[in-house]
């Protein structure tokens, strides 16, 4: 049954880019935002999610804004699929120079033009954050860490279209520390998504004042191998046009207090995050459940903890 | 810093990072590493406690793919060593 599910999926998915290769930018920007407002007015549990998420970060105590913003979280979503999906053909018939505004250190610029130096990139689901290492790959070869869809004929078919570059995607399963620590010392970008639900394995760091299970590799292969950090973002200032902040490079020592050291480096980070979601809440992923022991929140709108 | 003291350290800092239930008094040079529940995230914070512990620097990548409990103790007398 399930195979069959898949099967079907994996005919609409072949369907949308065979249609989505035809269609130009514009008009799929247009269909991207229909299909995320369909999908906001029927899943309606990862809406309430969206929402919550939002009033608990305190981006607005308002509903009705958070609701406003929530809506265009899913639209930005939508055209982040669709627009990675076509940049491979943008970027082959405009140079990808003219669609990015680089807003980063002279000491980051140099780290990046330097072949032998790795670089810990920081990141979180927002702005464009597969356009962000497609463009950044073209300046140094960029790792990132990839959970694999459900669906594996999906899955294929979308690893096999991906546009790469020097964009190499390690799935999550195979991400073991050998290959992630060879990548920096080969003077490649590490990329690590620093907001996703580390489970019980992770360290609670607040964010936006929530605790919230936070993974602690990207911590320690600082600390470990003393590569340089950093965080970015890329955000979409107008159609396929970027602006890329990073800042930093950022240096801890470890001081031998190694939970401590830990800590010091996540929450410096997911405060760089929190700044840059502040400042582009419609850009950022809300759907997501970062804070697993958040309660819908009750009408009025008040978010409740359990 | 004898073997057997680095040994006993290793056991020390291996029992404090590794998940797994393990009878640390006997685990011995010949133990693989992977058996003692160190996994890929388990190895950055034993590299971690390794660089404190024995103050010594090193490339994470000689470690990481270290095999046996001796390999890395011959590692670290190494270094401590040089």
């Amino acid at each position: 049954m399930r195979r069959i599910r898949y099967l079907v999926e994996y005919c609409f998915v072949r369907l949308l880019l065979f249609l989505l290769d035809r269609l130009p930018l514009s008009f799929c920007a247009r269909l991207a935002n229909g299909a995320a407002d369909i999908a906001f007015r029927l899943h309606a549990s990862r809406r309430r999610i969206a929402i919550d998420n939002i009033l608990v970060s305190g981006i607005t105590a308002d509903r009705r804004e958070a609701e406003r913003i929530a809506r265009a979280s899913f639209r930005h979503f939508a055209r982040l699929v669709a627009e990675s999906l076509k940049s491979d053909a943008y970027f082959s018939r405009h140079p990808w120079t003219e669609c990015v505004d680089w807003r980063i250190s002279p000491e980051l610029q140099q780290i990046l033009d330097d072949p032998s130096r790795g670089l810990i990139l920081a990141c979180g689901h927002l702005g464009n954050w597969e356009i962000a290492a497609q463009l950044l790959s073209h300046r140094k070869p960029v790792v990132g860490i990839t959970r694999p869809m459900n669906n594996p004929y999906v899955n294929r078919l979308m690893q096999a279209r991906k546009p790469r570059n020097r964009f190499e995607l390690t799935p999550k399963h195979d991400a073991n520390m050998a290959r992630l620590v060879s990548a920096l010392k080969e003077g490649k970008v590490l990329a690590i998504m620093i907001d996703q639900h580390a489970r019980d394995r992770g360290m609670m760091i607040d964010f936006f004042g929530r605790p919230a299970a936070t993974h602690t590799a990207i911590a320690l292969l600082h600390l470990v191998t003393r590569t340089p950090l950093c965080f970015g973002a890329c955000v979409e200032t107008a159609p396929m046009q970027f602006r890329f902040h990073a800042s930093g490079p950022l240096r801890f020592e470890p001081t031998g207090d190694k939970q401590q050291d830990i800590r010091r480096i996540l929450e410096h980070l997911t405060r760089e995050l929190e700044t840059a979601i502040r400042a582009h809440p419609e850009q950022y992923m809300w759907g997501h459940r970062r804070w697993r022991d958040v309660k819908p929140a009750p009408p009025s709108g008040t978010p409740a903890l359990r | 810093m004898t073997r057997e003291e680095i040994l006993g350290k290793l056991r020390g800092i291996m029992g404090r990072t590794s998940q797994a239930k393990v009878d640390w008094s006997r685990v011995n040079e010949q133990s693989s590493i992977a058996s003692l529940g160190i996994d890929s995230l388990a190895m950055l914070d034993l590299m971690y406690d390794l660089q404190q512990e024995f103050g010594i620097e090193f490339e994470p990548q000689d470690v990481v793919n270290v095999s046996t409990v001796g390999d890395l103790a011959a590692f670290i007398e190494g270094r401590m060593g040089a």
